[in-house]
């Protein structure tokens, strides 16, 4: 047993002294490396949170604006290429062209895991099924229109070497310009109270599309990418194969996903324990990330997959409560990071560029989703609406550009000129919506009603701390059935509860217990409440036989004063 | 939920004989005691009786659903009769009751009990549904109907 040991802190001491060695011809070992890697997290990590909050609190712009601006700022080519830290050098130093270390960007590069993992989670396919038609016709058309508009404005501006619409920076800028993210338009839809209004559906489902055929489109571009880097030609016929291959990939996992996810989860549960479930499935996404980077694609297009197939079941909201604290911590460095790389004197050249293509990005989604939505019964004012609510780009597109950057394919200037546009947009987006939504109905003709099967049961009580009491026995009996719940935190209590197919929310309003359940399962919920209802006599029954009250008010206090 | 996991072709029953509800419930429980399901039959007709004092689990349209939680059951137990003549069950509608579905669960119970109930009761939500269980004429009809084979 000692000879064990021993032999495995001999193996620990040889494979330190292996990579003290190999770090040798770097100048530095690795625990210098580390070191200055942990103070660069500490400064970014501070840096970022504070960002966003400023931006978030004074400037009512979304956090992610601000995590950029501060990477901007710290960045080696602002203040943290400037300062020289005794016993340290340069905190943030380009080195060979790249504004983050390789260990740096590797944890960026988890973040970018994290959140397109979280992405697919939260991807509601129940909603990209039911809205299908609408929401298909809005995506695929902003999609569409973003794409080529952002690929030919590469292609015809002059002098930057970018000459054919298949050139891997051309597909790039096309793709940078695709994904909407929704976040920003569902925080204000939701402000406004407009989240179920026909507009606010069909933006939601669009997105769902949106983001599902983005994906799409940057598998089938990394795909042509990677072959053209490599030197290889690319004809019409291996685009063709390209394409299949990324779009087989996608389905036939994806698909294998859905049909094996709850198997998989099933399998996951034995382990009766939330951490390892969920440490597990985050285990798998990263797996299929890097299977997907093996077969060709990109590494976040397999977390997104993961998340897709597990979105459908009933665990995926306690990996996302789970996950929410490295999410906040993790994802604001990758965000950092990205502005950190935005170098301001390759921007000079482009910032013409850079408007045009940011003007064409904005552009593309109003006209590219507006005519669809036109097409379906919304009249200019609910197209325009739909147009600008899918226009904000932000978090895939910074990956997207990213990884262009990383791999060669576009440069620190058009990698600024996605920056730009990112930026632009999200910035605009948010006072054009609120100023699109004043004014009447955006539907020409009434559209049909969404047969939405929901039915509510309202509970009245005396008061609302014996609605807050009931509905805390309500939540116990229903983890007691097994039941999934989880508390939405919004301001009014509310909680979303979750189990194979069923599905339903729990409100309280003052004194009221609302619950929206959908008529298949209303059974299940009425009974459950019908019986912690009962339960309540036996609780009275029993509150009769505590000794008074008074007489243990007495005993508490009794001796306090002596 | 798959309901074969609770039911079993020895818990559904065509023919309760008793024409009072306590006399359903005794009978039902007399059953499962001769299904080996428990033993300490007067703890579980205590408890089912108890949770029928609070209100009665006679539902609608001829469906009761008598239930109750004691210690004296491991594991969720659940049964389905018939009688088909009808009794007085105290129902909400005034209605005699027809199909009788018993659930017993421990008391600190985790696990789709009340879940199960509630799937029964969805499955012959439907006036069809239910002629079609009360049309059954052997133990195995039912079974097979609500196991759906």
């Amino acid at each position: 047993m000692q000879e064990t040991a021993h032999a495995a802190t001999n193996a620990v001491h040889h494979a330190a002294a292996a990579a003290e060695h190999l770090t040798e011809a770097s100048g530095h070992s690795i625990t210098h490396l580390m070191m200055v890697l942990i103070i660069q997290l500490a400064v970014i990590i501070i840096a970022a949170k504070v960002g966003g909050f400023l931006f978030q609190r004074f400037l009512k712009m979304p956090s992610v604006l601000g995590e950029l601006a501060s990477g901007m700022l710290i960045g080696p080519y602002a203040l943290g290429g400037m300062f020289e830290i005794p016993g340290l050098g340069i905190l943030f130093a380009e080195q060979m062209g790249f504004a983050a270390s390789a260990e740096l960007y590797g944890i960026a590069t988890l973040a970018s895991i994290i959140l397109l993992f979280l992405a697919g989670l939260e991807t509601d396919l129940a909603a990209f099924l039911r809205y299908s038609v609408v929401g298909s016709f809005v995506g695929l058309g902003g999609l569409l229109t973003a794409f080529v508009l952002g690929d030919v404005c590469a292609v015809f501006w002059p002098g930057n070497g970018i000459d054919s619409f298949m050139d891997p920076a051309a597909l790039f800028l096309g793709v940078i310009s695709v994904a909407t993210s929704v976040g920003i338009t569902a925080r204000i839809l939701a402000e406004k109270r407009k989240m179920a209004s026909p507009e606010g559906v069909t933006i939601l489902a669009g997105a769902v599309f949106d983001d599902v055929f983005g994906i799409v489109t940057l598998a089938i571009v990394m795909g042509l990418a990677k072959v053209e880097m490599g030197g290889g030609q690319v004809n019409w016929g291996a685009i063709g194969w390209i394409a299949l291959k990324a779009i087989g990939f996608f389905v036939v996992v994806t698909a294998l996903g859905l049909i094996f996810a709850r198997k998989i989860t099933a399998a996951i549960k034995q382990f009766r324990s939330r951490e390892m479930m969920v440490s597990t499935c985050f285990g798998l996404a990263l797996l299929l990330a890097g299977l997907a980077e093996m077969a060709g694609l990109a590494m976040i297009i397999g977390a997104y997959i993961m998340g897709l197939a597990l979105s459908r079941t009933d665990l995926s909201h306690e990996i996302e409560h789970h996950l929410e604290g490295v999410y906040n911590i993790l994802v604001p460095i990758f965000f950092c990071v990205m502005g950190m790389m935005v170098d301001f004197s390759a921007m000079k050249p482009v910032l013409i560029f850079g408007s045009v293509y940011s003007l064409l990005a904005i552009l593309s989604k109003v006209v590219g989703c507006g005519i669809p939505a036109y097409l379906m019964k919304f009249n200019m004012r609910g197209s325009l609406r739909i147009g600008l609510g899918m226009l904000p780009r932000g978090e895939v597109a910074l990956i997207v550009a990213g990884i262009g950057l990383a791999s060669g394919i576009i440069d620190q200037g058009i990698f600024g000129v996605a920056i730009m546009m990112t930026v632009i947009t999200t910035m605009l987006a948010p006072p054009l919506l609120v100023k699109s939504f004043e004014g009447g109905s955006g539907l020409r003709e009434e559209m049909a009603g969404t047969g939405e099967d929901i039915e509510t049961i309202e509970l009245e009580f005396p008061s609302p701390d014996i609605a807050e009491f009931l509905l805390n026995r309500f939540i116990k009996a229903l983890k007691q059935e097994e039941f999934f719940v989880h508390n939405l935190h919004t301001e009014q209590p509310a909680y979303r509860v979750l189990k194979d197919d069923i599905a339903f929310t729990l409100i309280q309003d003052v004194d009221k217990v609302v619950v929206n359940v959908p008529h298949a399962n209303q059974h299940v919920a009425r009974m459950i409440l019908l019986e912690e209802l009962l339960s309540l006599s036996d609780l009275l029954e029993s509150t009769k036989q505590m000794k008074g009250l008074d007489k243990m008010g007495t005993d508490l206090m009794q001796g306090m004063f002596a | 939920m798959n309901l074969k996991k609770v039911l079993s072709p020895d818990t559904v029953w065509i023919d309760l004989k008793a024409d009072t509800k306590q006399g359903i419930i005794e009978e039902m429980i007399d059953r499962l005691v001769a299904a080996g399901k428990f033993s300490n039959r007067a703890v579980v007709l205590e408890a089912v009786m108890d949770r029928e004092s609070k209100m009665s689990t006679g539902m609608q349209n001829g469906v009761a659903i008598p239930h109750g939680k004691t210690d004296e059951i491991k594991s969720l137990v659940a049964a389905v009769g018939l009688n088909k003549a009808g009794v007085d069950f105290d129902s909400m509608d005034g209605e005699p009751c027809t199909i009788f579905i018993m659930t017993l669960s421990p008391v600190k119970r985790t696990g789709p009990h009340i879940q199960f109930l509630a799937e029964i009761s969805r499955l012959i939500s439907q006036a069809s549904e239910r002629d079609k269980l009360l049309a059954c004429t052997t133990h195995q009809e039912i079974y097979d109907l609500l196991t759906g084979k």
